[in-house]
């Protein structure tokens, strides 16, 4: 009977073509507008790296000020000092570890047809492309001795190598960034990251930006002196020059742990604390504060990488969705209404009130589904709308898979929820009353 | 066929009770052609009704071809109402954005007949009343009478045991009138029994028994002599209105 009922479902939108239209158009609205938003929250709140995401730590310790002080206060920053890092890095806690900073240069390219232009990238350790899974399309991270040595070589992202060699594979040349020859070790294929978690802080757009341009040594963008592109938080005056700049509290670089095992947290937890300890005995860190270690899962909730904005857009797009379904509700009890005349007709030729039941629910299934394909025209047009706002929603305001049967299944429940009550009425209709009356 | 005891059937609002049959009997026979006549509010449609399971009743006993009814579910009602009974109205209940095979194929649905079987069955009952050519078409495209013959098609694909007449004749003219009548009479000849309602006397008088209602209860059994009946019939032995 399905199947019936479904043709019955599909002749039933030519009949009332405007109360179909309209209910077909409130609920594509209702469904579009939910699916828009939570296709953005989806994105924002997906696990970037799920095999490894309890894995990677960040770890903080407090070495604010004493002064004005009170135990509880919420952390000051999210990075670490240049001392930190550099002492995080000697430890060997963990399997991996990398210190990021984000920098810029400029490229002058050895092609006569283009001129110097400035580059984003990090200074990165080598564990780093193992740690977050960079993807490489030529070469491969430089060695740890590069890391130790500061040595002038680079990893160019995708799209920098294309622009200066085309096609080629340039491993092995030589590039020209802000006076220095560094050479080429490596070129990553396209890498988007979303939320771009390893480098929430001090990109331009936060978790939803851009691929890097290229990666450097950590050591050779200090030893290079390159400028730091990012959040710097200082909370006491600092001497002129670079060197005292490092030797300052100054918090700027964002720090990674990666462990072998997720057990082997409370281990590194445990490190944290005796360093923070050693710290503070050595006069170098004033505050008792705890020292917090944060799982990529953990990391994005403390950023704030989905926003209270975006969930409150939710909810109220969502709260749209219900009062698009209220109206539904109101269309489909004007359009079963007038069909009052049919029921009493298939109840006396032996339809039970199950089987009008079913007969109706089924016909505003059809109606969500129609509704279903007109929201998801809809939600496209909407995520594009959103997507012009700027470039970190670009990244985030697009359709997968799992959104796309989002949006049929939203569009069906709907209508099958707004279809319950006209359908429970219609089954109540006494075909007696109806059957004398035509 | 149907036999009612002691039925009654009372309507209840928080004022008023309405007995629109009390201690009512009857017995159809397999094979009668009866017509129910009375009054208006008499408790001919109440009667009717019951008789089709539309509606249950407040007491007494009610046997439709051997099966108590009472205290039946609304799945065993339809069941039984798809499988034993035939309705035509007096409004005809077409389904009009169905065509008149979509139309006929209604209950063949509820009974379950797989499509080959429906459709022989459609064209069947379609041929029976002459509209066999027009299966395509919507009821809007055909007369009252025609209407009703289709009508009569959906009530007969099913091979019910009992059709149900509800004033099939009261929208149509004197001579779509005639031919209806003769359908139902030719239908009732090959072994269906036929319970009709109507006001028309002479519709009443060509039916082999006709029972009246006053108030709610049979107020005579009026059991015709074949004579009477054939009377009424021509030559070729079809009957025709007096």
């Amino acid at each position: 009977m399905f199947q019936y009922y479904f043709l019955l479902g599909l002749r039933s939108l030519r009949r009332n073509p405007a109360l179909t239209a309209l209910m077909v158009l409130t609920l594509a609205v209702g469904v579009a507008a939910s699916v828009a938003t939570l296709t953005i929250l989806h994105v924002m709140s997906g696990d970037p790296i799920p095999h490894k995401s309890d894995r990677l730590f960040v770890p903080l310790v407090d070495n604010g000020p004493i002064e004005g002080y009170k135990p509880g206060d919420d952390r000051p920053d999210n990075q670490v000092s240049y001392r930190d890092a550099v002492n995080f890095l000697n430890s060997k806690a963990a399997e991996r570890a990398t210190a990021i900073y984000g920098t810029s240069v400029a490229v002058e390219p050895a092609r006569k047809d283009m001129t110097v232009f400035i580059s984003r990238g990090l200074g990165v350790g080598s564990d780093f492309f193992n740690m977050f899974d960079a993807p490489f399309l030529h070469g491969q991270p430089w060695s740890p001795a590069d890391d130790k040595a500061g040595a002038n070589v680079v990893v160019l992202g995708r799209k920098l190598a294309e622009k200066l060699y085309g096609g080629t594979d340039p491993v092995g040349q030589r590039i020209t960034m802000s006076g220095q020859q560094y050479q080429i070790v490596g070129v990553l294929d396209t890498w988007t990251v979303v939320p771009r978690f390893h480098r929430i802080i001090g990109s331009s757009d936060g978790a939803f930006s851009d691929e890097d341009d290229m990666f450097i040594p950590f050591a050779a963008g200090i030893r290079n002196e390159l400028p730091r592109n990012g959040s710097t938080t200082c909370t006491s005056d600092v001497p002129p020059g670079y060197q005292a700049f490092l030797d300052s509290e100054c918090t700027w670089i964002q720090f990674w742990f990666e462990t072998r095992s997720a057990s082997d947290r409370p281990a590194l937890q445990n490190y944290l604390d005796s360093y923070a300890a050693e710290q503070r005995k050595l006069g170098r860190l004033k505050r008792n504060a705890p020292n917090v270690l944060y799982d990529v899962r953990e990391w994005l909730d403390f950023m704030k990488v989905v926003g209270n904005d975006s969930k409150l857009s939710a909810w109220l797009a969502f709260g749209f969705l219900v009062l698009c379904l209220v109206n539904t509700i109101g269309l489909l009890l004007a359009k079963f209404s007038v069909r009052a005349a049919e029921v009493g007709i298939r109840r006396a030729l032996g339809a039970s009130r199950r089987e009008i039941f079913n007969q109706f629910l089924i016909e505003t299934t059809v109606v969500g589904l129609v509704g279903g394909v007109l929201g998801l025209v809809l939600a496209f047009g909407a995520l594009a709308l959103i997507a012009m706002q700027s470039k970190a929603l670009t990244v985030v305001a697009h359709m997968d898979w799992i959104m796309l049967l989002t949006t049929f299944a939203m569009a069906v429940l709907s209508a099958v929820l707004a279809g319950l009550l006209p359908t429970w009425r219609a089954c109540q209709v006494t075909p007696a009353l109806q059957l004398k009356s035509q | 066929m149907l036999r009612m005891q002691n039925l009654s059937k009372v309507y209840r609002t928080h004022m008023i009770e309405t007995h629109a049959l009390r201690g009512f009997e009857i017995n159809v026979k397999q094979g009668e052609f009866v017509t129910v006549t009375g009054p208006s509010g008499s408790g001919k449609t109440s009667f009717l009704n019951i008789a089709g399971l539309l509606e249950e009743f407040t007491d007494g006993e009610y046997i439709l071809d051997g099966i108590n009814v009472k205290g039946m579910d609304d799945n065993a009602r339809s069941r039984l109402r798809n499988e034993k009974l035939g309705f035509i109205f007096q409004g005809f209940n077409l389904i009009p954005d169905l065509s008149l095979f979509d139309n006929v194929d209604v209950p063949l649905r509820y009974r379950g007949f797989n499509a080959a079987e429906r459709k022989e069955r459609i064209e069947d009952a379609l041929s029976k009343v002459g509209l066999a050519s027009r299966m395509k078409h919507y009821p809007a495209e055909l007369s009252g009478g025609q209407q009703q013959r289709v009508a009569i098609a959906r009530a007969l694909a099913g091979s019910p045991k009992l059709l149900l007449a509800d004033e099939p004749t009261g929208n149509l003219d004197t001579q779509m009138a005639r031919g209806v009548m003769e359908l139902l009479e030719e239908i009732n000849a090959q072994g269906t029994t036929i319970l009709m309602v109507t006001h028309d006397p002479e519709l009443a008088v060509r039916s082999q028994r006709n029972v009246h209602i006053i108030d709610g209860q049979v107020s005579d059994l009026v059991r015709k002599s074949p004579t009477l009946f054939d009377a009424n019939a021509n030559a070729d032995g079809k009957s025709h209105v007096a």
